[in-house]
């Protein structure tokens, strides 16, 4: 599983972060809009993983010799 | 009499007469065996083949053997009994001393002992149901370990990314739980397990795939919470989730588990050991997950907080600007263009009156050599000279052509260089330097002027792009007072009848400000 996307909560941790640079000023103006467009970017990254559309369904299984075994799996009709 | 016949089934309203009289009782003394065989006889007989007995558990034991030895009494009279291991296996609860309860058996003669006993295939609790009994009895035991206690309760992830799920494939739960989570985040990844829920051996099962879940987590990159349970059903059918191995895995679990189990009203043993317990597996999906339009909001102002601190450190910005633009060079630069053309005018005219007191002077220079040519006498000077101006002449005249020719080239040298000398030419000259410096210093500025306007509209262009306009364009609108353009950012701004400009992403409109009472705003 690639863990390379940050969480939903380390990319509002990374976003507060860049909000608190820009508003102690200490970085240049440059810089500022620089990080601003890197929290931009990091705003509209967790909004399309948030928005994605469909859920991800895996059946678990454990294979005879103890290994996890994953299944792709279409949600079971609709038992009303 | 046969005394192997078979029992006939028993109806109380057929119940034979006693057979008194009819029972073949041999002549003379009778051995043991034979009274005993005949009070068995008598007892099988005339008892209905199943009976239900009410009466309070005492000497209870459990042989090594399975079986269940014990005494029903009541207040007067006591009745031993039986229970073989097969039947005894069926029980859900455990039997002890001073149970109320009704045993389901026949009464038969035990020989050996000359002792009659009832034998029992079936013992309930009185008052309470046989699972009800056994649901109190494995729930005190656990509560006594401390398996509920609420230090072991694991608090639920505030974001899942991946959620195992434990139940049936065909039951109703699994489709609640998927269009949850569907509807409410479909960010998350969920892991199926798939159990039966009911029936033998469903308890162990159930307990496997938690165990299953735990260990092979981190393969899945990581379960941050499990969903257990199943659809509503009989307290039967969801009797695995009271079972001890379902309870001490749910215990056993890194991973918080939320147990849903039937419907609002039941509860298992699961759902009291479980970190959460959900009235419905609907209601676990839904506490497994945020709302998505909650974090889509916390996302939203994260971003606006964003926009906020940009914006304000690009008006630091411009307010740097401004100060810039404050020095007189930037604010006005006409009116320091003409400062330094008056300075030039000054400058130039200055120059003019040093180069006229030259000629002046010169003039007076030129004045005093009068009297000193005078002085040298000219007119002996010219007879002595006139006769060697004759002899010359002579020479002269000879020589004249030549040298006149150089005279004059020599005359219209040095008139030329007088010429050049004079006070109106080296005017002109100063004039034209003047010129050329006044251009110069004109092109200069206007270049210097150039790169200032330029700085100017960049920055002006950075400030317009950061400006409040991309602010509007996201839903945001700006309010002023109609009469000074005030930007309102109180209500303490505002009196009734004011007119207030809303500027929108598109366009503007005016409104009235009107009384309001003081519930607020949207009442």
């Amino acid at each position: 599983m690639a863990r390379k996307t940050p969480t939903f909560e380390e990319a509002l941790a990374q976003l507060e972060t860049i909000a608190e640079q820009i508003e102690r000023g200490e970085i240049g103006l440059e810089e500022s809009i620089a990080r601003y467009e890197q929290g931009m970017a990091l705003v509209q990254q967790c909004r399309d993983i948030l928005t994605r559309a469909e859920l991800k369904i895996q059946q678990l299984q454990e294979r005879a010799d103890g290994t996890p075994e994953l299944t792709p799996m279409t949600p079971p009709p609709e038992s009303s | 009499m046969d005394l192997t016949m078979a029992r006939k089934p028993f109806d109380p309203f057929k119940v034979e007469a006693p057979p008194t009289g009819g029972m073949l009782v041999p002549p003379g003394p009778l051995t043991v065996s034979q009274v005993t065989a005949l009070i068995r006889q008598a007892i099988e007989t005339s008892l209905p083949p199943t009976l239900h007995v009410v009466g309070e558990v005492s000497n209870f034991k459990r042989h090594g053997s399975g079986h269940l030895y014990f005494t029903l009494k009541d207040a007067h009279t006591e009745l031993s009994c039986v229970m073989w291991r097969s039947d005894a296996a069926r029980m859900k609860f455990e039997a002890a001393d001073g149970l109320a309860v009704v045993a389901t058996g026949a009464v038969e003669v035990f020989e050996r002992a000359g002792r009659y006993q009832l034998y029992v295939r079936r013992l309930e609790p009185r008052g309470v149901g046989a699972l009800e009994l056994a649901f109190r009895q494995l729930c005190e035991r656990l509560a006594r370990e401390g398996l509920f206690e609420e230090r072991h309760k694991k608090p639920l992830p505030v974001h899942p990314r991946r959620i195992a799920v434990v139940t049936s494939l065909t039951g109703a739960a699994i489709s609640d739980i998927l269009r949850t989570l569907q509807r409410r985040f479909p960010a998350v990844e969920v892991v199926v397990v798939a159990t039966r829920v009911q029936g033998p051996g469903a308890a162990e099962e159930i307990a496997r795939a938690i165990h299953l879940v735990n260990a092979h987590s981190a393969a899945l990159g990581g379960v941050d919470v499990m969903i257990v349970g199943r659809g509503g059903g009989s307290l039967e059918d969801l009797w695995a989730f009271n079972e001890e191995p379902v309870a001490r895995a749910v215990h056993a679990s890194r991973i918080p588990i939320i147990s849903a189990v039937g419907h609002e009203m039941d509860v298992t043993v699961s759902d009291l050991v479980a970190d959460v317990r959900a009235a419905t597996p609907t209601a676990a999906a839904e506490l497994a997950v945020p709302m998505l339009q909650n974090l889509l909001e916390d996302l939203s102002q994260s971003r606006s907080r964003l926009s906020r601190a940009i914006i304000a450190r690009a008006s630091l910005g411009a307010a740097r600007l401004d100060a810039l633009a404050q020095r007189s060079a930037l604010l006005e630069p006409v009116a320091f263009v003409r400062r330094r053309a008056q300075l030039l005018d000054e400058l130039s005219g200055r120059i003019g009156r040093r180069v006229s007191q030259r000629g002046h002077a010169a003039r007076l220079r030129l004045d005093r050599c009068g009297p000193i040519v005078r002085r040298i006498a000219p007119h002996a000077f010219f007879a002595r000279t006139a006769i060697r101006l004759r002899d010359a002449r002579h020479r002269l005249e000879r020589g004249i052509g030549r040298r006149t020719a150089d005279a004059d080239k020599t005359l219209a040298r040095r008139s030329q260089r007088l010429d050049r000398a004079s006070p109106e030419h080296r005017l002109g000259l100063v004039r034209q330097r003047l010129l050329r410096e006044e251009e110069g210093l004109a092109r200069t500025l206007r270049h210097r002027l150039e790169c200032a306007v330029g700085h100017v509209r960049r920055q002006e262009e950075l400030l317009h792009a950061l400006s409040y306009r991309r602010v509007l364009a996201r839903g945001f609108s700006i309010s002023r007072l109609k009469k000074n353009r005030h930007l309102l950012r109180s209500v303490s701004q505002l009196r009734d009848g004011d007119r207030v400009v809303t500027e929108l992403a598109e366009g503007s409109f005016d409104s009235y400000v009107v009384p309001h009472n003081q519930n607020g705003l949207f009442d």
